[in-house]
């Protein structure tokens, strides 16, 4: 069982507030009862209508430890040339991490080396926002998908 | 001690044989002309005059015996007639260092004797052997040993080759004596520094504080000494292969002795937290020398609860430069509002090792191991150093106290070199550059603290106040597993 801090608590809760009032409604954060974890998720819409499930998986040493971001759906994610995008692992070129083992697609928010705690779940899933309209041009062009994020720069 | 120069191994034999007074077949006289003392080999045809210099006399082999261990074991010696120890035997004989002064002996160990007035008959199996002799006080002098009842004894050493000088080292007090002049002797013995991360640069740093005379040490790393660590690391060849903290432990005990030194072979994430929150309470400064972001925050995180100052020190890519963080916890910037503030300055750092590349490598994109030259490093190691002594000794009555006005920056810059592609690349060469900056000058830079970071200042009250939340109640949405809106991802 993870032993949360209040600190830590009440980080999460104005994180879950930061996104309602900062126009990411379709996203929460929750927190599952039962082993007393916290995620954050919700449905992303694209430009082009198509909406992806993003899932913030919250660590126990939030918000020092890096939070993880996984398109839930659609699964498989797939690429232009419809290999499953997961199988690439750690790519620098499509942005994403180690896939979960059920085979969902990690986006490369922050990399670790990167993360710090000011930074907020809102603009975590505006990355994602971000990553899931490079995807779309990748699709579209079969080019990689790191050529459409240079404004994602790792800075923050 | 044995040599190859004739001419040498004359003037030994001819002070040796007057030193043990037998007839030789060399004998020393007055050379009138040169007026100085010759030694005349006899049985050439023309005899040969050999200059002898006070040098000369450092051709005898010397005995080096820890007067605090000597005391230690004086009840014994005085019950016995002997006592056994063991003596490193350095450069073929030429030195005998007993082991019991420090932790890294020779290759060549030879057993040894030392007896009281010649006692210890039974003594046998030995190479060296010491005897010590009372003397009159009037005959007394500072280089003979003081036995606990206050009484004077001289030592004859001798091993089956030749006669050796003896000295009896006094550790603690000829240590401290080189240091007085700067250093008050004691003002270090109780302070503890914690040092995190035992690369080249912490390594350094941990060495420059034993000279110091900082008493106490906890030293935290994972790795152990690789054959490529060697070329920068103070640690060896010989050490290759031991875990970092025990190849320091060792470096520190040879500087200072009497330092306590606590290793801990320790990863940093937070599954090591609660260990290194621990061991951060017990410091009166952490000195953190990793070169990842992720350590450095989770230190940092610690040390500002804790209240403990933290001197967070790394170099730049290929150690073309490099940085320090001096934190003051609720004084001075975080190394939290130092990323917040200088995100890219923050990221600019070496990678020295295969491991460090890896672990920011992409699968389809390597990343280079770009270590920096030693050289390179150690101003950096030196500022760390610097700035941890001015920590130790702040507000303190010591010739150093001055340093606080000088070192009362929180951001340390340096640059070894003008660096292609960095914001320093046109710096001008140090001939032409009076009032511009330059490389190799070390440069103090201000920033603010920032009051709503998430580690030193009031990040969460900040957005409670602005939306106008209550933290005391922090429900956030409850979903039970299985019942979430989506899939989840999982994990092996």
């Amino acid at each position: 069982m993870t032993m949360w801090t209040t600190e830590q608590r009440q980080r999460v809760y104005v994180e879950h507030e930061t996104l309602q009032r900062e126009g990411f409604t379709q996203f929460s954060v929750y927190q599952n009862k039962d082993n007393d974890t916290y995620y954050a998720s919700g449905y992303a819409t694209s430009n082009s209508g198509r909406r992806y499930g993003l899932h913030i998986t919250i660590p126990s040493g939030y918000p020092h430890a890096r939070p993880m971001m996984y398109v839930t759906d659609p699964l498989p994610l797939l690429m232009s040339d419809g290999r499953k995008l997961a199988s690439l692992g750690l790519s620098h070129y499509m942005h994403t991490l180690e896939p979960s083992s059920n085979g969902m697609v990690q986006i490369c928010h922050w990399r670790e080396a990167r993360w710090h705690s000011g930074i907020m779940l809102f603009k975590v899933f505006l990355k994602g926002h971000l990553w899931i309209e490079a995807y779309e041009q990748h699709l579209a062009t079969g080019r990689n998908l790191s050529e459409f994020v240079g404004t994602m720069a790792e800075t923050a | 001690m044995s040599t190859n120069d004739p001419q040498q191994q004359m003037i030994r034999d001819a002070m040796q044989a007057i030193a043990q007074r037998k007839p030789g077949k060399t004998k020393l006289v007055y050379d009138k002309t040169k007026r100085t003392i010759v030694a005349v080999a006899e049985g050439s045809q023309t005899p040969r005059a050999l200059n002898i210099t006070a040098d000369d006399a450092d051709m005898f082999a010397v005995i080096t015996i820890s007067s605090v261990w000597l005391r230690q074991k004086w009840p014994q010696l005085l019950a016995e007639g002997s006592v056994r120890c063991h003596f490193s035997s350095w450069d073929d004989g030429d030195a005998l260092t007993q082991c019991n002064l420090g932790p890294l002996p020779s290759a060549s160990v030879v057993q040894a004797a030392i007896t009281l007035a010649g006692g210890g008959a039974s003594v046998a199996d030995i190479t060296l052997r010491i005897d010590l002799k009372p003397i009159k006080k009037a005959e007394a002098t500072p280089s003979d040993f003081v036995a606990p009842d206050g009484t004077s004894y001289r030592a004859s050493g001798s091993n089956s080759e030749q006669s050796v000088s003896t000295i009896f080292a006094d550790v603690k007090p000829e240590l401290a004596t080189r240091r007085s002049g700067i250093l008050e002797t004691t003002i270090l013995a109780d302070k503890s520094v914690l040092l995190i991360g035992l690369g080249t640069g912490g390594a350094h740093v941990a060495l420059e504080l034993a000279k110091c005379g900082v008493g106490r040490f906890a030293l935290v790393d994972r790795d152990r000494l690789s054959v490529g660590n060697v070329v920068r690391h103070p640690g060896g060849i010989s050490q290759v292969g031991r875990f970092k903290v025990h190849v320091v432990r060792d470096l520190i005990f040879e500087k200072n002795p009497d330092a306590a030194v606590a290793t801990h072979v320790l990863d940093l994430n937070f599954a090591s937290k609660e260990e290194l929150k621990k061991l951060i309470a017990e410091s009166s400064v952490v000195v953190c020398g990793t070169d990842n972001r992720p350590s450095k925050l989770l230190v940092n995180q610690l040390c500002v609860e804790a209240n403990v100052p933290a001197i967070y020190g790394g170099a730049f890519r290929r150690a073309f430069g490099g940085q320090v963080l001096r934190v003051r916890p609720k004084v001075s910037p975080c190394h939290q509002c130092f990323v917040a503030a200088m995100p890219d300055e923050a990221s600019d750092v070496e990678i020295s090792s295969s491991s460090d590349a890896a672990d920011i490598a992409y699968s389809d994109l390597p990343v280079a191991v770009e270590p920096g030259l030693s050289l390179d490093v150690l101003p950096i190691a030196n500022m760390v150093a610097k700035l941890t002594l001015t920590e130790l000794l702040k507000d303190k009555p010591t010739t150093l106290r001055t340093l606080e006005r000088d070192y009362d920056a929180p951001w340390y810059l340096w640059l070894n070199r003008p660096e292609p592609a960095t914001p320093y690349s046109d710096w001008p060469p140090l001939s032409e550059s009076s009032d511009e900056m330059t490389i190799n000058r070390w440069y103090g830079i201000y920033f603010d603290r920032n009051t709503e970071c998430p580690v030193c200042g009031d990040f969460l009250s900040n957005i409670a106040k602005n939306y106008g939340l209550n933290l005391d109640n922090f429900a956030v949405p409850q979903s039970a597993v299985g019942a979430t809106p989506m899939p989840v991802p999982t994990e092996d």
